[in-house]
């Protein structure tokens, strides 16, 4: 643990930490949680900081060593020992607080973590299915179906729309359909 | 379309970042280096409950009464490395065990849907002590702050504390059970619309005591004296079925305790192992200036073999990202401890490959 070794991680970690912070608190619905996922990230990446200086996108490893962290994916225990204890911060109100967005919020706060990453992954960091595979350590094929799943269930929780199209049938209705090249090969 | 909605939703999320951060990076790279000191795990809780000791706490009561204490068969003076010796026996809806541990002083489990939501940790025997004013619970690495008197668990007393909000509850004669509670306070907890505080006291009198369901190990060490045991190990449940150990520390009759390496001290001439699933790109770090790497096989297995020294002492590190489907690294630290990490794998550990139905639960034998 040398003295550059910090001094690179450090620089590192202040140069991404609110584009971490970002990704941590849309996967988690909630910024107290975020913190928490953001800082046992941090401590991951100090441990590998070997790897994620040699990877050929340090940030697409950060992400993935964070996304991995939310879905517990060989969760350690040492996370539970990083976990902050301090104030909760001051959340502002979301911006547009009207009904639709509170019922799609709950319903993406519903699904389980691995869907959740998955949509995060597909609909806010706008990978396609090969990258958001790489990072959640699965198949693309796996994507592809979480995704559906994660897309049924929330449509079901929404109910269904007024006029409903054939593509926003109620779930049970018909099996959702994916592109055939998967929608992040777009 | 719905997708259109969810980029909304998450740019919306994302926009709201509070510009006040809890997260500090100090204490990530204090944690980070501990853990790659392999620090013992259970001591490194006190650090982060001493910082939460200056958060503000809404309810403002005095110290509790002592209450009754336990009777009836002791607490176990320490606890078996293979065996949880509690359980979660009910949780929320939607919440499950999903990681734990043993030490001979602990047995701590976490359960969550998201993150660590209930920490449960048990104590062996004499590890916690309630001060003469039952203000305090003082635990290993933990100095838990009483605030009020709990309703009692199984017959037994028990407080809430804070500012982290937790239950204590005495489980036994002599032995103690905390539980955190996903809460930013006890205020919260206490006069939560969700009952918080009612669904904590539910799991805490749920709490099993002296179970047997037993860990599985993905690795098997055999030949080796006598005196090796296991020690401190750390699990994951992945799907809430087995109870897979993934970290633990083997120690020997010559193994020795340093408490002034590092923050909390470290194990010299006791190998620590991480073994699991490999992940698809896992690797064995590729570079680091300070370290004499050298890549061979062994067992049929590319590993890399790496010495280098922390915290004043030598260390060996073999590591091997990709073996049958697991990835594992042996560390053992100290510079006369007559173990060779490379024999050690070479000669005594045998890999029991990614099907947990295959692994075992007797890992020394």
């Amino acid at each position: 643990m040398n003295h550059s070794r910090d001094a690179e991680y450090s620089e590192y970690v202040a140069a991404r930490l609110s584009s971490l912070r970002r990704l941590a608190g849309v996967l988690c619905g909630d910024w107290d949680r975020a913190d928490d996922l953001v800082q046992a990230t941090l401590v991951t990446l100090y441990v590998r900081w070997g790897r994620v200086r040699a990877a050929a996108h340090p940030d697409a490893y950060a992400r993935a060593v964070l996304v991995r962290e939310f879905t517990h994916e060989r969760r350690s225990v040492w996370v539970r020992r990083v976990r902050l204890t301090g104030t909760v911060s001051d959340c502002p109100a979301a911006a547009a607080d009207h009904d639709a967005v509170l019922d799609l919020r709950a319903a993406v706060a519903a699904l389980p973590a691995r869907q959740r990453a998955t949509l995060v992954l597909r609909f806010y960091c706008d990978l396609n299915v090969d990258q958001a595979a790489e990072i959640l350590g699965c198949s693309p094929g796996t994507v592809k179906s979480q995704t559906a799943r994660a897309l049924q269930a929330v449509r079901r929780a929404l109910g269904p729309a007024p006029a409903a199209g054939p593509a926003d049938r109620p779930a049970g209705a018909a099996d959702y359909q994916i592109n055939p090249g998967g929608p992040g090969h777009d | 379309m719905i997708e259109s909605q969810l980029r909304t939703l998450f740019a919306q999320i994302a926009s709201g970042e509070p510009a006040r951060s809890r997260v500090n990076t100090q204490l990530a790279r204090r944690a980070g280096r501990a853990r790659l000191r392999r620090r013992r795990t259970w001591v490194a809780g006190g650090s982060v409950l001493a910082a939460a000791a200056v958060a503000a706490l809404a309810v403002g009561v005095g110290p509790a009464r002592p209450g009754p204490a336990a009777t009836g068969p002791a607490a176990p003076r320490q606890f078996s490395p293979l065996v949880p010796y509690a359980s979660f026996g009910w949780l929320p809806p939607g919440v499950s065990l999903y990681a734990g541990g043993i030490t001979p002083a602990e047995t701590y489990m976490d359960a969550g849907r998201v993150g660590p939501d209930w920490a449960l940790g048990v104590y062996a025997r004499g590890q916690c002590h309630l001060t003469g004013s039952a203000s305090v619970l003082n635990c290993p690495g933990s100095k838990l702050r009483i605030r009020q008197r709990a309703p009692d668990v199984a017959g037994h007393r028990a407080f809430w504390t804070g500012p982290g909000p937790r239950i204590v509850w005495q489980y036994a004669r002599g032995g103690w059970a905390s539980m955190a509670i996903p809460a930013p306070n006890l205020s919260a907890v206490l006069h939560s619309k969700q009952d918080l505080a009612g669904t904590a006291l539910r799991i805490a009198r749920g709490v099993r005591y002296g179970v047997t369901t037993r860990l599985v190990f993905p690795a098997r060490f055999s030949g080796l004296p006598r005196q090796w045991q296991v020690h401190d190990i750390s699990f994951y449940v992945p799907d809430g079925g087995l109870l897979r150990a993934d970290q633990y520390m083997l120690t020997t009759g010559s193994s020795r305790f340093h408490p002034r390496v590092g923050d909390t001290g470290v194990w010299t001439g006791a190998p620590y192992i991480i073994v699991g699933p490999a992940l698809r790109k896992s690797t064995c770090t590729p570079h680091d200036p300070a370290t004499k790497n050298t890549s061979e096989i062994i067992n049929g297995y590319r590993v890399v073999l790496k010495r280098f020294h922390i915290g004043g002492l030598p260390m060996q590190e073999l590591c091997g990202a990709h073996a049958d489907g697991l990835a594992f690294d042996i560390q053992v630290f100290g510079a006369h401890t007559g173990i060779d990490v490379a024999s050690l794998f070479r000669d005594h550990m045998r890999l029991l490959g990614t099907n947990p139905a295959d692994w075992t639960t007797n890992p020394i034998g």
